[in-house]
């Protein structure tokens, strides 16, 4: 008997081949399966977006004015501001999208200067400030590879003032710290590099993963023919290639 | 043609990684090897704040902030997070910043159905839905939930929700968890509810992201952080519910192998033939 669960579950064991199918090469199925995807999700978040301007402003201005006017008036502002954003549409009239847009980026700044200089910068720079000596080696280790790597990382961004080194001259104490702290730097942002490039791999790798594990293992039948069809679309490939 | 040239050949075809990436991610999961997971530090703080700090009948605000691509890495994590505030008694509050929170939502409660039996909607756990506005919404949040949405995300009146009477601040709340696949959205909490108000962040990340936001953990505004299946993996052991995260760990481990040998494999190659070339060999 198919169901709309079956034929749900059917679809999207596809649309992953399909996604899957760019390995080999760019193709009318993953042609499709990306068109579908993006028209999908562009039509969703539209709906989503309208249902929430109807459920916060539509929907209770309509149910009840009176009650609307008196307790959410507020909202037209951001309802007014919103209309003006498709007035950058008219040529007549696209200047009145520019006070909704600066209004919008006015208090998007606002809001971040309030709090910026604490939560990002003040609260940062207290946590590198760390006992360098202590009873537990490992901790006093970490704290020194800590203000080291972000010492190293601040000297190797000075692009303007730094020591140089005389011509022929021997290298000043001053020059010679601020080599040492350069190349600590550029270590240092190398690890982490290394350990953003291993967790990005982490992520595709579980995406890859929990797709399977959710769309296809529970039916292992349609695993083994998604993998078959993979398999014949790769080998195709190469046999192409030569 | 020298060996080492053919074997990066070989080895160098887009098309026998993936093939190899495919089965030993499938594999697996077909056949479990039953590799055993250690429970990390880091997921054993969250895990005692929680048990340490929450109360019966405490308020958690949960942000679920994630498009259905991150579903595999956050949804396990969430599951685990909510089976283990509701075992210590506590109401939940959700709220989506971003639209595809909503399609993320409501794939968590039909795969988490069980944890949801003998709870009631408004009472234990209410979901405001999407909350247009980014951190100019955040910030309104903090200040007063009903100050800024008038209705949930089925469209009950707020008011009419028991749950919603007893918090409407940031304040209200013992604990905020944020469970993001945007690195915004960690931002946003830390600079609007937890810098303004003092209230305690916990954050649950893809691992792609976690480095970008480890500071915040490090400068102590948020209490902890779970990252990816991993995390999630730990946390189902420690609540005793498993499900996709415990499930992933034999694949992640197989193919995370497989890229470390194929690593190991191409740096020898490119210095075999660097050693080769200084020799005076083919290059």
């Amino acid at each position: 008997m198919i169901s709309w669960d079956l034929f749900g579950a059917w679809l999207c064991a596809a649309m992953v081949v399909w996604i899957y199918s760019f390995v080999y090469r760019d193709n009318v199925f993953y042609k499709v399966a990306e068109h579908m995807f993006v028209g999908t999700a562009a039509g969703y978040s539209i709906a989503l977006a309208l249902d929430s301007l109807n459920r916060v402003l539509i929907s209770p201005a309509v149910r009840s004015p009176q009650t609307f006017l008196t307790t959410s008036w507020h909202y037209l502002i951001p309802a007014i501001l919103g209309v003006l954003m498709f007035a950058k549409y008219s040529r007549k009239y696209y200047w009145l999208a520019r006070y909704a847009v600066a209004i919008n980026i006015a208090v998007g700044t606002g809001l971040a200067l309030r709090t910026v200089p604490i939560a990002n910068v003040v609260r940062q720079i207290t946590a590198t400030i760390v006992p360098l000596w202590g009873s537990d080696p490992v901790k006093v280790f970490n704290n020194w590879v800590l203000v080291l790597i972000t010492l190293g990382g601040l000297t190797y961004f000075l692009f303007t003032i730094f020591p140089r080194r005389v011509e022929g001259a021997r290298a000043s104490p001053q020059h010679l710290v601020y080599r040492a702290l350069y190349y600590i730097g550029i270590y240092g942002m190398m690890v982490g590099f290394g350990a953003l490039f291993a967790n990005t791999i982490m992520t595709r790798v579980g995406f890859l993963i929990s797709i399977y594990l959710i769309y296809i293992q529970p039916q292992a039948w349609a695993s083994i023919i998604a993998a078959v069809l993979a398999a014949i679309a790769i080998i195709v490939g190469i046999l192409r290639k030569k | 043609m020298s060996g080492l040239s053919s074997l990066e050949k070989v080895l160098g075809s887009k098309e026998l990684l993936y093939t190899l990436l495919l089965l030993s991610v499938i594999l697996p999961i077909l056949h479990p090897l039953g590799i055993p997971v250690e429970i990390s530090q880091r997921t054993r703080d969250v895990y005692g704040y929680i048990e340490k700090n929450l109360r019966s009948g405490c308020r958690v605000y949960i942000e679920v902030y994630y498009e259905v691509a991150a579903r595999g890495e956050l949804e396990p994590n969430l599951i685990a997070l909510t089976k283990h505030l509701f075992d210590k008694g506590c109401k939940i509050v959700y709220g989506s910043l971003g639209a595809f929170g909503v399609v993320a939502f409501s794939l968590f409660k039909s795969m988490a159905s069980d944890l949801f039996e003998g709870k009631e909607y408004g009472r234990d756990y209410v979901y405001l839905g999407y909350i247009a506005g980014g951190e100019a919404a955040s910030a309104s949040l903090a200040k007063s939930i009903k100050g800024t949405i008038s209705v949930d995300n089925y469209g009950n009146r707020l008011e009419d929700l028991p749950l919603m009477r007893e918090v409407d601040k940031a304040t209200d709340f013992d604990l905020v968890i944020i469970v993001s696949s945007g690195t915004d959205v960690f931002s946003y909490y830390v600079r609007q509810w937890h810098t303004p108000y003092g209230v305690p962040l916990l954050f649950a990340a893809l691992s792609v992201i976690a480095p970008s936001i480890e500071p915040f953990v490090g400068a102590k505004q948020a209490v902890g952080m779970l990252v990816g299946q991993r995390s999630a993996a730990e946390y189902e052991v420690l609540v005793g519910r498993l499900g996709l995260g415990i499930a992933s760990m034999d694949a992640q481990s197989t193919s995370h192998m497989l890229i470390v040998a194929f690593i190991i494999i191409g740096n020898a190659i490119y210095w075999g033939k660097r050693v080769s070339s200084k020799k005076g060999g083919s290059k």
